[in-house]
């Protein structure tokens, strides 16, 4: 394989990387530049290629063909100075077993030949202090991934690699580890993570790369990606007030449907089957769900769903 | 704290926090020196060593090589299934310093149950220790290091604990009767004695049993020694070869 210099700038420049298991073509020709300060998101079906497309930017796999370059280096063999700039986090959470957590932190710090308050200054940082002296084994879902985040950032990384870091966690231990998220990309650092929270992604991210079957399907900013697939809007009605065939002939209506005790609308012209809903309905009936990335995402991956 | 430091205490703390195991580590040869010393009493194997002074040493060097042997292969695998063994990687310290620090916690291990091993077989059943039994800790430390190397072999093999645990007692049950250990050599059919030269208990054992009981002179239990180098060199190239960062693909 060859390696690209050709944007030194970038945190990550992949250009055409494709990687075959015996049958399965894990990548088929993916291009990506993430930019050096940038929080990105990388969101596709289990399966698309997300852990492989990690793997490769970390060094721990070859591409068959394709550049590869981040930070503006090969990652390519192992390359330990590199490393030492990347902080990673993968689903498995990887602890040393029956230490405490504040244990665990100082041996993964010693192995980076950094010193003790290097363990001090990751658990504050995930706000996991008052748990420092727990075993690792008896922390909560939330907790071991706080710890989780702590071992990638101990050794202060400019490039962060978080795979599925809020999978787990209730919506409060969410939120927070959002705040720290958005701590680190304040400090300058740049971001690429893996979730399948769509409304996460569209609250954090610059930009999003949506994969599936190896391939990347679409690079843009939440907003940008919702607006470009013109998804529809929704609008929805209590059942009991209209059926579907009160609503079908209206004009600008695409489709209707009855789910879970509401009539729900599709359409790209809302002002319009608004006004005709306004004769037959009061209008604070009805209640309007513009298209979400999450929209954009089923519309995108609809393919690879249905196969 | 350095890298070799670290790693070293989080293995020890993480060894010493398993109390059932500690426990039955230190409990598993004991049970069999109780055993075999209440079976045969009083009698005495061929070559004139007593019974004890033949069971004792064997006992002792299959219990330590199979602690080293189980400990290496129990970490390696748990290393490389919660994914340490990548996290490790990341990090500019190299592998060997990282098995080495687990090495040091089998060495530890396996001299503590020898002197308490010992103890016992001295204090109950009569053990005779000669003037050359000093020659019995170099042994020691060549026979663990050659079983903490079989366990890096066994660790790579296997990729979950039910798999070391069948992988190592397949081939340390066996080694405890053809290599000498809990069964007399002399006693064996001639080629099953010349079979157990190809078994790296068979030397721990009569290092230990040599310099225990006195025999051979000084230079007989540093061939015993160099064979378990050899048996090192060995686990250590093939563990090399087969070695794996990561269980997927």
């Amino acid at each position: 394989m060859s390696t690209s210099d050709s944007r030194p700038d970038a945190a990550v420049a992949l250009n055409e990387v494709r990687k075959r298991y015996g049958t399965v073509q894990a990548l088929d020709g993916v291009s990506l530049t993430v930019e050096r300060g940038e929080f990105f998101g990388i969101l596709g079906p289990n399966g698309a290629g997300k852990t492989t497309l990690v793997e490769i930017v970390e060094g721990l796999r070859t591409p068959d063909s394709g550049t590869v370059s981040v930070l503006g280096e090969s990652p390519w063999p192992r390359n330990t100075p590199l490393l030492r700039r990347l902080g990673i986090q993968t689903q498995s959470s990887a602890f040393f077993t029956r230490l405490t957590a504040r244990e665990h932190l100082e041996t993964v710090a010693a192995l980076y030949r950094l010193e003790r308050p290097a363990a001090t200054r990751a658990l504050d940082l995930v706000d996991l202090g008052e748990q420092a002296g727990q075993r690792v084994d008896q922390l909560s879902g939330g907790q071991r991934q706080r710890l989780a985040l702590a071992t990638a950032l101990i050794h202060d990384p400019e490039l962060i690699f978080l795979d599925e870091p809020t999978a787990a966690l209730d919506p409060a231990a969410r939120r927070s580890l959002w705040e720290v998220l958005r701590t680190l990309k304040g400090d300058g650092r740049t971001i690429v993570y893996t979730t399948h929270h769509l409304d996460e992604a569209e609250a954090l991210c610059d930009r999003v790369a949506i994969v599936a079957r190896g391939t990347v399907l679409a690079v843009d900013s939440p907003r940008h990606l919702i607006k470009s697939l013109a998804a529809p809007t929704r609008l929805r009605v209590p059942a009991y007030r209209l059926g579907v065939e009160d609503v079908r002939g209206l004009p600008g209506v695409e489709s209707a449907a009855v789910e879970g005790g509401e009539l729900v609308i599709s359409t790209h012209t809302a002002n319009q089957v608004l006004l005709a809903l306004g004769e037959l309905v009061d209008l604070e009936e009805i209640t309007t769900r513009t298209a979400t990335l999450e929209d954009a995402y089923l519309e995108l991956t609809a393919t690879e769903r249905r196969s | 704290m350095n890298a070799y430091t670290a790693v070293t205490r989080a293995s020890y703390l993480a060894y010493l926090r398993d109390r059932t195991s500690v426990i039955f580590t230190f409990a598993f040869p004991l049970v069999f020196l109780i055993v075999f010393g209440m079976l045969f009493q009083g009698q005495s194997v061929d070559g004139g060593l007593s019974y004890i002074n033949y069971i004792a040493p064997g006992v002792l060097s299959w219990g330590i090589g199979n602690a080293a042997l189980f400990g290496v292969a129990f970490t390696l695998m748990h290393w490389r299934r919660d994914d340490l063994l990548r996290l490790i990687w990341r990090t500019p310290t190299p592998l060997p310093t990282v098995l080495g620090a687990r090495y040091l916690v089998a060495l530890g291990t396996g001299l503590v149950q020898a002197v308490l091993f010992t103890a016992v077989a001295l204090g109950a059943f009569g053990l005779h220790l000669s003037g050359s039994w000093p020659l019995a800790l170099p042994v020691l430390v060549f026979g663990i290091t050659a079983f903490a190397a079989l366990g890096l072999v066994v660790g790579t093999l296997a990729n979950t604990p039910e798999a070391v645990a069948a992988i190592a007692n397949c081939v340390m049950v066996p080694m405890a009767f053809l290599s000498g250990a809990f069964y007399p050599i002399d006693l064996m059919p001639g080629w099953l004695q010349g079979l157990s030269r190809a078994l790296p208990l068979r030397y721990f054992d009569e290092g230990v049993t040599d310099a225990v009981g006195g025999r051979g002179g000084v230079a007989l239990p540093f061939l015993d020694c160099a064979a378990l180098t050899g048996f090192t060199l060995l686990f250590a190239l093939i563990a090399t070869r087969t070695f794996r960062w990561s269980n997927r693909n």
